[in-house]
This record gives structure tokens, C-alpha cells and sequence, in this order.
């Protein structure tokens, strides 16, 4: 079983203490350390993080294209270390597409079934139908060579749902794509999981890419999961300084505790006044010590000087179309940039002006380190 | 810059009119050669007039047939045992890995192209004088042997390419779509390889026809092939009968070549 | 795995052919020149540098004692390796504004270009000589065409001359030369030479000192595959120099033919084998080494 969201599902992927070393000796490089992870049947699974942080590792040692150094890994409550490829029940879109060029569409969607030794009948219906479903009915006969990117990325999404697998692993599926295709194809891929209900792993770098589409992420970093969540805890409640800095902007405050009471510590905000902050579960900070607090730059808002919460200065402003961002100076120094959402007729702010600055509640969030 | 028009950074003067008067010298011997079989006359430089005799000659000339279908015969199973070889050595050493003894194995493949033929064919004259008198045979099967390893090179190179080329996320996707290793192989890498497969066996095929010293030492008498039975006939007196044969000849290779090309330049499909 | 054996066993097939009827006989060939001439050809077992010391010296035959070289080996020798310099000078001096051309193209017309490059390099070589050989003939092409334009009164002899191997090996090799030059100019940087005229470089100069120097790999890899087949060359000279103009290749064959001498045939291949090797280690050498300047 696997706990998601706060509900108790049934677990298709379960990593106990899984690790994937390559090398020897001096030359070792862990690529995967420890990795313990429950994944639910029928979720929208992403492992997000930057370029070498082991979450293509860890997509193709559960397609089994690579074996574990140490722990287990089971599929559907089976173990399938030391099983190759072919005998698991999942299957894998690859970030290059990995279209067999000397075969039709059809042929390329019918693999895997053929392979099976499943009946022509049989495979000719679930070829037909894995077509509609992706809409490339028309193009059946075409090469690889003869169609676009995006109907190259439908075709092998199709042909990795042909077999019917319990898992399907996207390695970043959507990074050849233009930005405009690649919203298209964000759209289709949820509208494909919910329509087959199969369980999806995700590998992206991109954020954006992430919040959008999952049910939870796995944020990366030098083989090591970081942070566990839905795309709303891994956004507003970071618990990481990899994890927050990583994802979307956000301002990081060195704040003294003023107290703490239960999963709350009250912070001293510069200029006397004080806020409540989230703590990462487990953490235990003393009052008196210093904390990292991180704030998106959304959560504050432009407020009269009485009252407010804090005090800045403007340094400069930046326009970015919907929005602009003015980068603050606290009166304690520390920097403090501040979200503010473009309206006509809205006076601009002047470097050097002073403003108050209101937090939103529960804005704030401790970092475990 | 002194000239009109626009400044090329790509132009150096005289190089263009260098380039177009190599490439006239190098096809000009050829197009009088051809052009001279078709001569009515004995000359293979005072044109006489359009005929086909020297073309009819050839044909009915037995030996020149015995021994052009003696080249051919022997190029086809020397190419396609070296393609075979080959192929097996480019599966052996192609995306493997590094692993000991790698570079030797690199370096008999690639021997018969350092070698001059002429060390070679006296080598292979001395071994195989003294198998002769050893086991008293002196079939075909000297000549075989000896073209197969010099068109293993040959038949080598357009193979590896082509595997080098090929993406391993191919085989992995058909691993991952539940082929087996035998099924992967099948199924993928080998369709993908024939491209390379077929260039591989036009090359060594072409070379074949082409060996003509290594021909010259191995053979046993009455095994001429077409270029040595020409590097024979040239001491003669030449009729435009040779010019006649080496334009089949020319013909043939030409066909060969621009299949090759048109095979090595269709990528990915 | 199961370790490298798999590898092995693909590659074994391959191996024995080429060990038998390649590599091997080279070795036996080693061993010849070791050893003392039969009667009829072949050798007999007996220990002997005798073979060796004749590539070099010469003995009177009435006083066994008195030693000179053996100029007429050595001349052949050097007239060998004479000759195939001048025909690597000759390729590269025509080669390269060939290349310069094919890779000045456009990218559409390019490949049409290298194929007509490529067409000779894959025919007959026994055709082309004898195409050469129809050209230069005393009653050939070119002496037809000048007696008839009246610029000459006798047919000039070009046939069985140090020329005719010059142009036959030319002709023959000149593809060599182009390929891998054509190969080193697709790799440059065309921004190189723009950069070179920017800092106010003229033509010359920036042939001289952006180009040249750009395409000197390919130059070093053309010049070693022409001069090789140069030096062991044996149709072209036996086709356009006939017996007058010998070249090593046909020295050897001749120990092999009326001669009859294997052992020391053995040796001027071996002979033959060393200057080609010497010939690659120094290309092996400055690759490397203009590969490392290349990097910075």
C-alpha cells in the first residue's frame, strides 16, 4: 500500500533502499542512493531535477535496462530484479522516440504485441484502437521519416501503450518539442492517463512541466530524493533549499525563532514585528537560533507602512509583461524580491521609494537545514 | 578588391580553373577509350567511323568470356564471404565496449589496405606454392581465400558505420516492447544493418574485380581473371577489342558505384 | 556478460581467413629473406643474410672478396621512392584546388562533385593505366593529335619513360589526395577565413596562414595514401614503363620470375614493408601531434 496525497491506495511501484553504483573503486559514481518510494496505481508520477541527478537512472532501472546495485524493487507486488526488459509489464517512451525507422506506424504501434506472440486479430484491433486514441489514424502507412516531431512523440506514446503495460516511463518525452507543441502534448498525455488509467512515471527537468501535470513529485538531487509531495507542498511548503531554490523564484530570509509551538515557530521579522512559519517535519528549532525561511515572491503585498508586516526600500524594478518585480532591500539588508501583478494605470514605483510589505498567511516555510 | 561583384571569402583565383581542368584530365583517357571501342577501324586514335564489331569480337572471343565470367564468379563468392566475415567481426567489435586484444583484431582487419599487393602477392605465392606441394591441390579455393581476406577490409568499413550510427535506444525500445535479445537482433539491428550489409558487399565485390596482382601471383595455370588476362593482352598488340572489354568493364563498376552511393546516402530509413 | 569470449568468437571467422591468407604469409615471407635460394625458385633451409647483403652490395663474381654497392638495386630504390614523392607533389598541387572547389560548392551540388571524384577512385586501375597508355602511345592520342596540328614531325616517346609512370601514377592516385583534403576543408570553420579577412589579410595571406595550416591534417593523410600505393606500385610501371623503367614492386616480382631468386625477393619486400611502415608512423606521429595543436 501507498499513501498519496493523504489517501491510502494500492502500490504498483514499491523502492525499499534501492542504490545504483557504476564504476569501481575510485572511479565509483553513485548514481542512486537509497531510494525508498511507494508509487500508487493510476498516479501521475514526476521525478523532477536537473540533468544528472539519477532520475533517468532510476526510470530505466525500473524499466530494467539497468539492474540494481543494492536494495528491491518490485512491480504489481512482484519482484523483478535481475529480470531484463522484456519480461516486465512496463513500458517506455524515449526521449529520442526511438521509432524503428523501417517499420510503418502500424508496425512500430503492433511491436511489442507481436512480440508477446498475440494473435494477428487481435493485434490489428489494439493497433487500430491505440490510433484513434492518439489520432493518427490517417497517417497508419506513413515511415517515422515521413511524419512531424509531434506525431513521432503520439506514435511512440501509442506504441508503449499498445501492450497494455501497468506502468508507462516517459524519460523527458517532451523536451524535443517547440514550446507551443509541447503545451499541446502536456494536455494530451493527462487526457491519455486518465483515459487508460495506467500508472505514469515522469522524468522532466522542467518545473513548469511537473506542477502541471502530476499527482506527486519526486524532486532529484545527486541521486537522492529530496522532497516527496504534490505539486502544491512542493511549491508553497519546500522543505529543502535545493528543493525551493529549484523550483519556481523565491526569496530565502535568515530569521531569528522566537518560539515554537507544534509544527509552528513564530519568526522575528526585521523591524520588530513577528510571523508564524511551517516547520519540516522533524525538525526541531530552538529559540533564539537562526533559521532559513523562504517566501515566494507572490505571497507579499504592497501594504501602508503602519501595520505591515516589514519594511523595504526599492533598488530597481524589472518588467516581465504580466508582472514586475521589484527587487527590495529589508531594513535588516537582507534582499527581497516582491511579485507585483501589472495593472493599467497603475503608477510605477520609483527606485528608492519605501513600502510596507504584508506576508500572506502561511507563507512562510523552515528549511530542514 | 579590385574585381566587380560581390567579394567571396571562399574564392581563390585560379584554384576554379585548376579544379575544372583536373576533373576534364581525369575523365578525358576514359571517354577516348570508350569512345574508341565503337572505332570501325584497327586505330585506337584515327576514328574510322561508328561500328559494333570490336563489341561483337569480345563476345565471341571464348577466352575473354571464360575469364570475365571466371571474375565475376570469383568476386561474387569472395565479396559475399568477406561480407558475411565482416559482418560478424563488425558485431564483435562495434558498440561493445573497449576490451583487450581490440586493437590487434583493428589492426589484422585493416592490414590488407597498409600492405602494398605486391608484398602481398608474393607472399601469398610462396605460401601457397608450398600447399601445393603439400596437398597437390590447385583449385579456386587459393584465389577465394585470397581476395576474401583483402575484401574483408573493405566490406568492414560501410558495415561499422552503419551500426555506429544506428541509435541503442532502438534495441533497448524493442527489448523494452518484450523482444528478446535473438528477437531484438532480428527483428531491429540486422534490417537496419542491410543497408551497410549490401555497401559492404558492392565494395568488396568491386575490389575483387579490381585485384589484379594479387590475382597475378596466386593463380594456378588457366585460372586468368578479366584483369589479368588484359594485363597479359597489353604486351600485345592492342585492337580496340580491349577497348571494348574495359568498357563493359567500366560500365559494370559505374553500375556498382552509384548503387553503393545511392545506398550509403539514404540514412535512417 | 559472460566476458569478451563472445566478442572473440564473432571476430574469429574473420581472423583465421585474414591470418591465413593475409598477415600469415607476410611472416613466411620474413623468414625467406633469411634463407638461401633454390635451384628452381623456392629456397633451401639453410640460414644465409646472403639475400640481405645482395638488396645493399654487389660481389665481383671473380673475386668474391671485393664488395661494391649494388647500385643498380639502390638506383632502382631510389628512382621508387623519387617517383612517388613527385607523384604526391603532383596530387597535392592538383589536389588541393580540387578540393577547394568540391567544398566551395553548394551543399546541393557537392555530393554530384565528389562522386565524379569518387568514380575513377572505384575503377579499374588496370583500365585507367591502359586509358594512359592509349593517351601516350607512340601512335596515341596526344601524338596524333600534335602530328596532325603539324607542331611536331616525329611522335614524341612517352611510352617506357620515367613520365609516363609519373602521369599514370598521377592519374591514378590523384582521388587519394582529393578525399581526404576535401574531408579536412568540410570540417573548417568557413567564420575562420571571415575573421582572417576582418584583421585585413589578403588572399595570400589568408591561404597562407588560415587555410594551409587548417588543412594540413588532410594534407599529411593524402600524401601518406598516395605515397604508399606509389611506392609499392607494380601494374603502372609494368604497363607504362615496359622493362626500361623498373620500379621496386617490379624488382621484386622479377626474383619471383626469371630471376629466381626468393630470398632476395623476400628481403626487397621486406624492404618495401619497412619504408611503408615508416611511412605511416610518421603519419601516425604528426596526426597526433596536429591533432593536440588543433585542440588549443
Amino acid at each position: 500500500m501507498a499513501v498519496v496525497n493523504g489517501a491510502r491506495v494500492a502500490a504498483e511501484i514499491e523502492i525499499a533502499a534501492l542504490g545504483k553504483v557504476f564504476g569501481q573503486g575510485e572511479a565509483a559514481f553513485h548514481a542512486l542512493k537509497n531510494i525508498n518510494l511507494k508509487i500508487a496505481t493510476g498516479e501521475f508520477f514526476t521525478l523532477l531535477g536537473p540533468s544528472g541527478c539519477g532520475k533517468t537512472t532510476l526510470l530505466r532501472v525500473i524499466a530494467g535496462f539497468e539492474q540494481p546495485s543494492t536494495g528491491a524493487l518490485a512491480i504489481n507486488g512482484r519482484q523483478v530484479a535481475g529480470q531484463g526488459p522484456n519480461k516486465r509489464p512496463v513500458n517506455t517512451v524515449f526521449q529520442s522516440y526511438a521509432l524503428f525507422p523501417h517499420m510503418t506506424v502500424a508496425q512500430n504501434i503492433g511491436f511489442g504485441l507481436k512480440m508477446l506472440g498475440k494473435p494477428r486479430s487481435e493485434i490489428d484491433a489494439t493497433v487500430a484502437e491505440m490510433l484513434r486514441l492518439v489520432r493518427m489514424e490517417a497517417l497508419a502507412e506513413r515511415r517515422p521519416s515521413e511524419i512531424s516531431g509531434g506525431q513521432q512523440q503520439r506514435v511512440a506514446l501509442a506504441r508503449a501503450l499498445a501492450p497494455r503495460p501497468r506502468v508507462l516511463l516517459l524519460d523527458e518525452p517532451l523536451s524535443a518539442l517547440d514550446l507551443k507543441l509541447r503545451k499541446e502534448m502536456q494536455g494530451e498525455l493527462k487526457r491519455l492517463q486518465t483515459e487508460t488509467g495506467i500508472t505514469f512515471v515522469f522524468v522532466t527537468h522542467d518545473q513548469e512541466e511537473a506542477l502541471t501535470m502530476s499527482d506527486r513529485i519526486a524532486v532529484m538531487s545527486a541521486g537522492r530524493i529530496l522532497q516527496l509531495g504534490s505539486p502544491d507542498e512542493i511549491y508553497n511548503a519546500p522543505v529543502d533549499r535545493f528543493v525551493a531554490d529549484f523550483i519556481g523564484e523565491t526569496n530565502f530570509l535568515t530569521l531569528p525563532v522566537a518560539g515554537v509551538s507544534g509544527d509552528q515557530a513564530h519568526l522575528d521579522l526585521p523591524g520588530g514585528t513577528s510571523a508564524p512559519a511551517r516547520l519540516p517535519a522533524g525538525l526541531a528549532a530552538a529559540p533564539g537560533s537562526s533559521v532559513t525561511a523562504v517566501i515566494r515572491p507572490e505571497q507579499a503585498e504592497i501594504a501602508p507602512a503602519e501595520g505591515a508586516d516589514l519594511t523595504a526600500e526599492v533598488e530597481s524594478a524589472t518588467f516581465f509583461g504580466t508582472d514586475t518585480h521589484l527587487h527590495l532591500r529589508l531594513s535588516d539588508g537582507q534582499p527581497f524580491i516582491l511579485r507585483r501583478q501589472n495593472r493599467p494605470g497603475q503608477p510605477p514605483i520609483a527606485p528608492g521609494t519605501r513600502l510596507g510589505l504584508v506576508l500572506a498567511p502561511g507563507a512562510l516555510q523552515v528549511l530542514r537545514d | 578588391m579590385s574585381e566587380r561583384g560581390a567579394f567571396s571569402v571562399t574564392r581563390i583565383p585560379g584554384f576554379g580553373l585548376i579544379a575544372i581542368t583536373t576533373f576534364v584530365l581525369l575523365y578525358l583517357p576514359i571517354v577516348i577509350l570508350v569512345i574508341f571501342s565503337f572505332n570501325e577501324g584497327l586505330s585506337q586514335s584515327v576514328w574510322e567511323g561508328f561500328s559494333l564489331r570490336w563489341y561483337e569480337a569480345a563476345f565471341a572471343n571464348r577466352q575473354v568470356r571464360d575469364v570475365s565470367i571466371r571474375s565475376l564468379w570469383l568476386a561474387g563468392v569472395a565479396a559475399g564471404l568477406a561480407t558475411v566475415l565482416a559482418t560478424l567481426a563488425v558485431l564483435g567489435t562495434t558498440r561493445v565496449g573497449r576490451f583487450r586484444g581490440q586493437t590487434m583484431i583493428y589492426a589484422l582487419i585493416n592490414q590488407p589496405l597498409m600492405v602494398p599487393e605486391i608484398v602481398t602477392g608474393i607472399a601469398l605465392l610462396i605460401f601457397v606454392a608450398s600447399i601445393k606441394v603439400q596437398t597437390g591441390y590447385t583449385g579456386m579455393g587459393y584465389l577465394v581465400a585470397a581476395h576474401t581476406a583483402f575484401c574483408i577490409p573493405f566490406a568492414y568499413l560501410p558495415i561499422r558505420a552503419r551500426l555506429e550510427t544506428l541509435d541503442p535506444a532502438l534495441e533497448m525500445a524493442a527489448a523494452d516492447l518484450y523482444a528478446s535479445p535473438v528477437q531484438a537482433f532480428r527483428h531491429i539491428t540486422l534490417p537496419l544493418m542491410v543497408p551497410g550489409i549490401l555497401a559492404g558487399f558492392m565494395l568488396g565485390f568491386v575490389i575483387s574485380l579490381d585485384t589484379v596482382v594479387i590475382t597475378e601471383f596466386v593463380k594456378s595455370a588457366g585460372q586468368d581473371t578479366l584483369p589479368t588476362y588484359m594485363l597479359g593482352q597489353l604486351r600485345r598488340t592492342i585492337t580496340p577489342e580491349m577497348n571494348a572489354i574495359a568498357t563493359l568493364f567500366l560500365l559494370l563498376s559505374l553500375v556498382i558505384v552509384t548503387a553503393f552511393f545511392l545506398i550509403t546516402r539514404t540514412r535512417g530509413r | 556478460m559472460g566476458g569478451n569470449g563472445w566478442k572473440w568468437l564473432l571476430c574469429a571467422p574473420a581472423l583465421v581467413v585474414l591470418v591465413l591468407a593475409a598477415s600469415g604469409p607476410l611472416v613466411i615471407v620474413a623468414i625467406y629473406s633469411f634463407l638461401s635460394p633454390g635451384n628452381m625458385g623456392g629456397v633451401t633451409w639453410e640460414f644465409s643474410t646472403e639475400a640481405w647483403f645482395r638488396v645493399f652490395f654487389r660481389r665481383d663474381i671473380f673475386e668474391p672478396d671485393l664488395v661494391t654497392w649494388n647500385t643498380a638495386n639502390l638506383a632502382i630504390f631510389w628512382r621508387s621512392v623519387w617517383l612517388s614523392i613527385q607523384t604526391t607533389v603532383i596530387c597535392a598541387v592538383l589536389g588541393f584546388p580540387t578540393a577547394w572547389f568540391i567544398a566551395t560548392r553548394s551543399p546541393r551540388s557537392r555530393p554530384f562533385w565528389l562522386f565524379l571524384i569518387t568514380i575513377p577512385f572505384w575503377t579499374n586501375l588496370l583500365i585507367r593505366t591502359f586509358a594512359i597508355q592509349e593517351m601516350i602511345r607512340n601512335n596515341g592520342t596526344i601524338n596524333t593529335v600534335l602530328l596532325w596540328s603539324g607542331l611536331i614531325e616525329q611522335p614524341l616517346q612517352m611510352l617506357f619513360t620515367d613520365f609516363a609512370i609519373l602521369l599514370g601514377m598521377a592519374y591514378v592516385f590523384l582521388p587519394l589526395m582529393v578525399l581526404p583534403l576535401y574531408a579536412a576543408m568540410d570540417k573548417m570553420n568557413l567564420s575562420l577565413i571571415e575573421a582572417g579577412y576582418d584583421l585585413y589579410g589578403s588572399r595570400g595571406a589568408v591561404l597562407w596562414h588560415i587555410i594551409l595550416p587548417l588543412v594540413k591534417p588532410g594534407f599529411i593523410a593524402g600524401s601518406i595514401l598516395v605515397f604508399i600505393p606509389a611506392i609499392g606500385a607494380y601494374v603502372t610501371p609494368r604497363v607504362l614503363g615496359g622493362g626500361q623503367s623498373l620500379m621496386l614492386g617490379n624488382l621484386i616480382a622479377l626474383q619471383f620470375g626469371q630471376g629466381r631468386n626468393w630470398p632476395l625477393g623476400s628481403a626487397l619486400a621486406m624492404l618495401m614493408l619497412i619504408v611503408v611502415v615508416v611511412a605511416l608512423v610518421i603519419y601516425l606521429r604528426t596526426v597526433g601531434r596536429s591533432d593536440g595543436e588543433r585542440r588549443v
